[in-house]
């Protein structure tokens, strides 16, 4: 029965990647003007753009240019940056540690500060905690991201200058700062490319993971203290998300029959939220979760811009400034993939949860 | 006999279904008005409307006029307000100078008629298209509802910000441009909520009766299936009109949305963002408008969500 | 009969050993002799005729130390040209071994190796480019052992690292910062000259801007003393010629027109427009030294042309590549924002490539403004070149193919403690040159990452700010100025007619992997950046920008 419920969502994922493949690469072709004048503004002329473009493949027609990118896709080829001549895939490699501590960060302000709060009004329905709470929850999706960056950034980085609560206001370590990889500093010796290589190199970029590792403190103090705020900035509309929306499914849950019964039974109140209501109020909370990584990345364009962090959002919206369609395809169908795996997980774990789901 | 059909009884029944319609108005106004937060954002809503239609009466200056050789003052000159101790003798801004040396309480009360126009277009833009395509899925089933939910889901899987900024750039900025992808990405979740309104009702009674006394497809499509998806679709189009606000500051923030002169707020606060420190009354009263808007928004969604929401009855 | 043949064979011998010697040779491009590591092989670069290569002709190693170009005709910039971050001098062997197959492998893209007093350490991407004082540098060690190169594309991000100490020098201040750091007595600020134009262009094809007197209406009518003080940095001033005062002869001949509205609009009704017209305002939204606040400059002459001229001018925002494409090839029937910022410190940099008779933006080129440049680009001696140029200048006045408005300064600043601060009008900063407080740490914000670091094919002013560093070419510009120095080379003396520039070059030098710096290492440098069907000719976009437009590449394919 799972199975087969599995089998129908992956099926039915293969068309919608072959549309995003379809959409992206439409898309990329279609924004106008040339890698070429992008590159060299108003000192391109016409020769050497033509030859540049005749170079780069792109004069080939459209649907030629599509069949080829596909292939390149199936083979694993993201195609090479024009900009960088670096495959695309090193490029992503290299911003993605970035993005990924970036919303971990954000997405873990939001629940730590959401969930609790959403609880608390919860049980606290109606008193002056939950009307206030519900107000800076509103408050919280309410306001444009960038706007909140710029704010914080003249509180925490001009107004609080000279004090302990001072916060750098752009970049992820400050200058001179040793970021040595772990297996550097443990003397791993890697092989120089390959699986095993990317994956230390991604692990060694999280400078936060890797400062716990090396037991690197300064390095730790530093990314931490770049990092508070856009992940603040970031993570402040999942954080009033999360806990509208775990407010709303633990009241419907703690009006349910057999909370009432357990109550009745004399089960104590923490004990009844922590055990029966949060655990059936979940299934929403990670919707929502779900839900708030495609806020995330779609903020951290702005968020990072704001605060100068180099992340996967950043460099996309460049390339398509830039035209850098390599980048721009690749980069936008990884994350479009990613989103389309993290939905299907949703899915099965939603029917794995709720058996009637699966009956569909 | 024909003539004999019991006229007092549909009558009577005619009454009691008027009494009932009535009523459950009744019953969804009261609920709203009961909720303070919702009553707060209907009246910011009002406030915003009316500022909005009256704004060439309200505005102090016209928000296109630069200042420079008609009034003393400076580029990004802080506010000035009379009441609160600026000298007299200097003209009053209250939100200050922008960096064209323009009045920028008058162009904030001019961009919320953009920012509501912004709103309600694309929010209607995406309702009209989704309901079509949710409809059409939900309720024929099959091919045709794979199709459009596959496509869904296409628009879907990319982050929605992202892909607002590649049509905007393939389209050119402009505030049009902005408009229309900004309803094209939100058109999926209303498909979403028709087609799953469509699913529920599709095999009731009251449609299959329909059906027996041969209604056409639209007819029950429309008359009788719609209307139960008119009360998510309010709810979430009240949010969404926060949310395409919000989508709609930040293409301009980015330089894709409004473009200048026009006073939009996301472009008031993109253009001044590197004087945030220098002059931050630039980049905190249009960021304030525009969180105010959207809450209010925000807040009767809430509010209409609760009341309408059946299971609370 | 014996002797017949015997004359005919050595006559032959003769001319086989001519043609040996005098161009052709086997093939085009480089006679790559075998190089032992023995006595010093000769390298040459040559041309096989002046229809298959630009300027240059051939680069020959005459000697160990001594090189010489030979152009295809005179060059009187050809000591500004040789000075310019892309043309910076590589070692052979690495040149050979970072070649890849369409593309220079990663290592040269990133990890270039010169004879400057910083090599690279480590480029974090995205995060920072960090240097190491060269102990083996030929000139003067640096004063900060380590120097680190980090980015912000926000103005007011950059001065709030500045003013916490956390960076020692910021690029590009926004225009409300220079009052900020004036009024810290932390900071010192620094104003670059500027170098640049910006002008509205009209393309002359379209009407009304096909009747001179429409195009010098809007010279007339549009008040730019306003522009600049109200949307320009401290430092720039209102364009009174096409090319900036410090470029000899850029300022000779008339200054242009003084904002008069009344005569604007007199011409615009003796040209048939009494009431004015509807028109456009082409721009994209990019930032740019000789153009920084875009958008309000837009809004501000819009609301001038209505003011003065009675003209309604819808504004148009282009993106970037569209625009340009638009704007080159003379496809814009409205007024467009354009500029141009110098590439090398020479007249012809600025005024022949905008009004010879190659370029279409304007619509049609004017003769009596490309005849003279044409006869002034041969003149080596700007006092020789001066009448021509005061005709040409006129000419551009007269015929108005677009309105020079502005030349952008912009700033930099540092910390007060750091001695020399720089702001070069090339944006070209030394920065070995700078103590940082005796702190041995330089860091430098600018305001992008570098595309690579492999300056030879790149265009990007954050890329070869990074290459400055690490290489350097035959001359140099001096710290915060235009004036050419002697760097690699001691001197490069021409012959009569500026066609044959002989270079002495400086010895003892090392590059940063020890290898020795001699006149093979010049030629392959420039047979790797020149010659397009070399095996060296390998870069990042591989579109060889500055080598194509300064000099010309050698043998391009065919079309």
């Amino acid at each position: 029965m799972m199975l087969q419920y599995i089998l129908r969502r992956l099926l039915s994922a293969i068309p919608v990647l072959f549309g995003i493949l379809l959409v992206t690469f439409a898309l990329a072709r279609m924004i106008p003007g040339d890698p070429c004048r992008a590159m060299l503004g108003e000192k391109a002329t016409q020769a050497t753009c033509d030859r540049f473009i005749r170079e780069k493949g792109l004069d080939k027609p459209i649907h030629e240019q599509f069949f080829i990118y596909m292939k390149d896709i199936a083979r694993g080829d993201f195609g090479t940056s024009l900009r960088f001549s670096q495959p695309v895939t090193r490029i992503l490699g290299e911003r993605l540690p970035t993005t990924v501590e970036l919303s971990f960060s954000a997405l873990l302000i939001s629940m730590t500060v959401g969930i609790p709060l959403g609880i608390i009004s919860a049980v606290r329905h109606n008193s002056w905690v939950d009307v206030l709470t519900m107000v800076w929850a509103n408050i919280g999706v309410s306001m444009p991201v960038f706007w909140l960056g710029l704010m914080l950034a003249f509180v925490f980085s001009l107004l609080l200058k000279d004090t302990f609560l001072w916060l750098p206001p752009s970049g992820r370590v400050s200058a001179g700062m040793d970021t040595t990889a772990f297996y550097v500093a443990w003397n791993l010796n890697l092989p120089e490319s390959g699986f095993l290589r990317a994956i230390a190199e991604f692990i060694g970029r999280l400078n936060i993971l890797n400062s716990l590792l090396t037991g690197n403190w300064e390095l730790l103090r530093d990314s931490v203290r770049h990092l508070i705020l856009p992940a603040v900035a970031l993570g402040t509309i999942p954080m009033a998300l999360i806990a509208r929306m775990t407010r709303s499914s633990m009241l419907d849950v703690l009006g349910q029959d057999y909370v009432r019964t357990a109550r009745a039974k004399g089960v104590r109140m923490n004990q009844v939220i922590l055990k029966h209501a949060f655990r059936n109020a979940l299934l929403p909370i990670i919707t929502v979760l779900g839900l708030s990584l495609g806020t995330l990345l779609g903020g951290a364009v702005l968020t990072e811009t704001i605060f100068g962090l180099s992340g996967v959002g950043r460099i996309l919206y460049e390339a398509i400034t830039a035209r850098d369609y390599a980048i721009v395809q690749g980069f936008t169908v990884v994350i479009a993939v990613f989103f389309v795996t993290l939905n299907l997980i949703v899915d099965i774990s939603y029917a794995y949860i709720d058996p009637r789901i699966r009956l569909n | 006999m024909m003539n004999q059909t019991p006229p007092t009884i549909a009558k009577l029944d005619a009454d009691a279904i008027s009494l009932e319609s009535v009523s459950l108005w009744n019953i969804t106004w009261r609920r709203l008005f009961k909720r303070k937060s919702s009553l707060v954002g209907l009246g910011i809503i009002i406030a915003l409307v009316f500022i909005a239609l009256t704004a060439q009466w309200i505005a102090p200056y016209d928000p296109l006029q630069v200042l420079i050789g008609i009034e003393d003052v400076k580029m990004r000159q802080a506010p000035c307000i009379h009441l609160l101790g600026c000298p007299q003798d200097q003209p009053q801004h209250i939100m200050g100078i922008d960096g064209n040396v323009r009045d920028q309480f008058s162009r904030l009360l001019f961009g919320t008629r953009l920012s509501l126009i912004v709103g309600f277009s694309t929010v209607t833009f995406a309702i009209v298209i989704g309901t079509v395509l949710g409809a059409l899925g939900g309720y024929f089933g099959g091919w045709i509802d794979n199709i459009i939910m596959r496509v869904m889901d296409v628009l879907l899987a990319f982050p929605s910000l992202l892909l607002a900024i590649a049509i905007v750039t393939v389209l050119g900025p402009g505030l049009i441009n902005a408009l229309l992808a900004i309803g094209i990405v939100s058109i999926p979740s209303y498909a979403r909520v028709v087609r799953a309104s469509v699913l529920s009702v599709r095999e009731m009674d009251y449609v299959s009766a329909t059906r027996a006394l041969g209604g056409g497809t639209f007819q029950i499509l429309f008359m009788r299936i719609m209307p139960n998806a008119l009360t998510p679709l309010i709810v979430q189009g009240t949010l969404g009109i926060g949310t395409a606000i919000l989508d709609a500051a930040a293409l301009s923030f980015l330089g894709l949305g409004a473009q200048p002169p026009t006073p939009e707020w996301g472009a008031m606060l993109g253009s001044e963002r590197n004087q945030v420190f220098t002059a931050p009354h630039l980049v905190f009263f249009p960021g304030f408008a525009i969180m105010l808007t959207v809450l209010a928004f925000n807040l009767l969604g809430d509010g209409l969500r609760d009341a309408l929401d059946p299971r609370l009855k | 009969m014996k002797s017949k043949i015997f004359v005919l064979f050595s006559l032959l011998v003769v001319a086989s050993m001519l043609l040996a010697a005098c161009g052709g040779g086997t093939g085009p491009g480089a006679s790559d002799d075998v190089q032992d590591s023995g006595p010093f092989v000769a390298k040459k670069l040559e041309a096989p005729d002046c229809d298959s290569t630009g300027i240059i002709k051939a680069v020959e190693a005459n000697d160990q130390y001594t090189v010489t170009f030979t152009l295809c005709q005179s060059d009187p910039a050809f000591l500004s040209k040789i000075a310019f971050s892309p043309f910076a001098i590589y070692p052979e062997e690495w040149i050979e071994r970072t070649a890849g197959e369409t593309t220079r492998t990663s290592e040269g893209l990133e990890k270039p190796v010169g004879t400057g007093p910083y090599m690279i350490s480590e480029w974090k991407r995205g995060d920072s480019v960090n240097f190491a004082a060269f102990p083996g540098y030929w000139g003067e060690q640096p004063f900060a052992k380590t120097l680190v190169l980090r980015w912000q594309s926000e103005a007011a991000a950059r001065l709030l690292e500045l003013q916490s100490g956390t960076v020692d020098g910021i690029d590009n201040l926004g225009p409300t910062d220079f009052d900020v750091v004036r009024a810290d007595s932390n900071l010192t600020l620094v104003e670059r000259e500027a170098l640049n134009i910006f002008y509205i262009g009209m393309t002359n094809t379209f009407a009304p801007w096909d009747d001179v007197r429409v195009r010098q209406a809007i010279a007339y009518g549009i008040d730019r003393q306003r522009i600049v003080d109200n949307f320009y940095p401290a430092g720039s001033e209102i364009a009174s010629h096409f090319t900036p005062c410090s470029i000899p002869n850029g300022c000779v001949g008339d200054a242009w027109y003084e904002f008069d509205a009344a005569k604007g609009r007199e011409l615009l009704a003796e040209a048939g427009f009494p009431d004015g017209f509807t028109t456009k305002i082409y721009y994209r939204d990019v930032v740019r030294g000789y153009l920084p606040q875009v958008p309000n400059v837009a809004q501000d002459v819009q609301a001038q042309l209505k003011q003065n001229l009675n003209i309604d001018a819808e504004i148009v925002v282009m993106e970037s590549g569209a625009f340009i494409e638009a704007s080159s090839t003379g496809q814009l029937d409205g007024l467009y924002f354009l500029g141009w910022g110098a590439d090398y410190p020479h007249i012809t940099n600025f005024l022949d490539y905008h009004f010879g008779p190659a370029n279409t933006q304007f619509g049609v080129a004017f003769p009596e403004i490309y005849e003279k440049l044409n006869q002034g680009a041969q003149i080596a001696d700007p006092k020789q070149s001066e009448p021509l140029y005061i005709e040409a200048n006129n000419a551009i006045r007269e015929l108005v193919p677009m309105v020079a408005v502005a030349h952008g300064g912009s700033g930099t600043a540092y910390r007060n403690d750091v001695t020399v601060p720089q702001a070069s009008p090339l944006t070209n900063e030394q920065f070995a040159v700078s103590n940082p407080g005796g702190r041995g740490v330089f860091v430098f914000m600018q305001n992008a990452e570098p595309i690579s670091l492999f300056c030879a094919d790149e265009t990007d002013g954050e890329s070869l700010r990074a290459c400055d560093q690490v290489m350097e070419a035959l001359y140099g510009y001096e710290v915060n100025g235009t004036a050419v120095v002697p760097m690699l080379a001691e001197v490069c003396t021409p012959n009569e007619d500026l066609t044959v520039w002989t270079c002495t070059l400086r010895q003892g030098v090392k590059f940063h992997d020890g290898t020795t710096f001699d006149a093979n290492d010049v030629v392959t440098t420039f047979t790797m950046g020149l010659d397009a069907s070399s095996p060296l000719h390998k870069g990042n976009t591989n579109v060889w920008e500055y080598y194509d437009y300064l000099w010309g590449l050698m043998n391009k394919p065919a079309e």
